[in-house]
């Protein structure tokens, strides 16, 4: 099946194109904005290491965290001051951002500053959100909810589809098993490539485990170069990792963002294998197993 | 006796567009109560067609889930390239044919193989009996 190709920027932010098979693209920064100068410093530091391995990249934080396991958790700074935020990411360094919206009143607010508008995984199947994130007229990041199987993503990209929209890029996040449990499975790519959409993973929440310490969610971020490197093999397009400077601290999803001191090596690992899988459909063609079905 | 004094039209059997998933497909088979299904694209051309028999064969096969299977394109499971026949045809003609090749339904396409119809097999021996 023919891929789309998704290109995410507009204006004169540097454009990412997604899907087939262009080079691998990544998203990612701290999972909430902190605040102006953090964002700031993280876009930078990120930028960097992007621009030394030669990698398309959006950034990526979100301005209200509104499914947070605990009331007391930090909630986010706010529509309005996190989308400032995000604009002047946006202009400073001239790259494409993404935030998720959870509210079907921000979107509209959120798509004319963000080059691209997530729908969170929770609510990959909310009518009100998607119609929302497709009237934005951007192209869309949807996650697919852990409760979710990957073939009844479609209805999802047809209930946008039906709203006018068909710039999305599918991701997976991990799927329960069980409580307090996520696991990748790796069939869900090909499942999803099968809509002809890029598909994206995102290895930092893949690797959380919700709500496991009572009232935050734990996380096994040992585990994060290991699944990149298999679903990177596997085919991904866009690799989704959320980073920080000083996890521990880190105001949303301390125990599973990536420490940005690891960030170079773990994206240097996926744009070789990426390369590698090229090289070697280059070599044999595309894999061309017979399905039981047909 | 021409195929199209007898065929059904359009709109009074099951068709669908490529995009219809196989679980939108057979809701629709199972309302008109026929044993098939048209796929067509939006020219109205006839893509393939889905007959019980193709589904009973494929039952055996399929390995994934139902869930997954129910949201395969229909297109996926159909068969391509299927016999037809066009309105002016000879209707004894064509039902001889469809009794060589034991079908019960045969779609009717015109010369841009544009679906108009469907002959099926009973009001079509009825008519040729009376």
């Amino acid at each position: 099946m023919e891929q789309k190709i998704v290109t995410v920027g507009y204006g004169d932010v540097k454009k990412v194109q997604i899907g087939g098979t262009l080079p691998l693209a990544f998203v990612g920064g701290p999972c909430a904005i902190e605040n102006r100068d953090h964002a700031l410093f993280m876009a930078e530091s990120i930028a960097e290491i992007c621009e030394k391995l030669d990698i398309p990249w959006i950034y990526k934080s979100c301005y209200d965290k509104d499914c947070r396991s605990s009331p007391k958790s930090f909630h986010g700074v706010g529509i309005d001051k996190g989308l400032k935020i995000l604009s002047e990411v946006r202009e400073t360094l001239k790259v494409p951002v993404v935030s998720d919206f959870s509210d079907s009143s921000w979107a509209v607010a959120t798509g004319e500053v963000c080059d691209m508008v997530q729908v969170p995984a929770y609510l990959c199947r909310q009518t009100s959100i998607l119609r929302a994130a497709a009237h934005t007229g951007r192209p869309i990041l949807l996650k697919k909810g852990q409760f979710m199987s990957p073939w009844n993503m479609k209805n999802s990209c047809r209930k946008l589809e039906a709203f006018g929209n068909d710039r999305i890029i599918l991701a997976d996040r991990g799927t329960f098993m069980g409580y307090n449990m996520l696991v990748n499975d790796m069939t869900c790519f090909p499942t999803m490539r099968y809509t002809g959409y890029p598909v994206c993973y995102d290895a930092t929440h893949s690797i959380q485990l919700p709500t496991s310490m009572g009232n935050i969610s734990g996380g096994q971020r040992e585990f994060i170069p290991y699944l990149v490197r298999s679903a990177v093999a596997n085919g991904i397009n866009l690799l989704f990792m959320e980073t920080h400077d000083n996890p521990s601290k880190a105001l949303s999803d301390a125990n599973t963002v990536l420490d940005i001191k690891y960030l170079e090596n773990v994206l240097y690992q996926a744009k070789k294998v990426h390369e590698m899988r090229l090289e070697l459909f280059n070599e044999l063609g595309p894999d061309n197993v017979h399905p039981t079905n047909k | 006796m021409k195929v199209e004094d007898v065929m059904i039209e359009m709109g009074k059997f099951p068709a669908v567009t490529q995009n219809t998933i196989l679980k939108e497909a057979l809701t629709e088979m199972g309302e008109a109560n026929l044993g098939l299904v048209c796929i067509i694209n939006n020219k109205q051309e006839l893509l393939g067609l889905i007959t019980d028999g193709d589904l009973r064969r494929k039952l055996l096969k399929v390995q994934k889930p139902f869930s997954a299977f129910f949201v395969d394109d229909a297109l996926v499971h159909a068969k391509e390239d299927p016999i037809t026949c066009q309105p002016g045809e000879n209707l004894k003609e064509v039902v001889k044919l469809m009794g060589d090749k034991q079908i019960w339904d045969l779609p009717v396409v015109n010369q841009d193989n544009q679906l108009v119809g469907l002959l099926h097999l009973h009001p079509a021996i009825k008519k040729l009996i009376n």
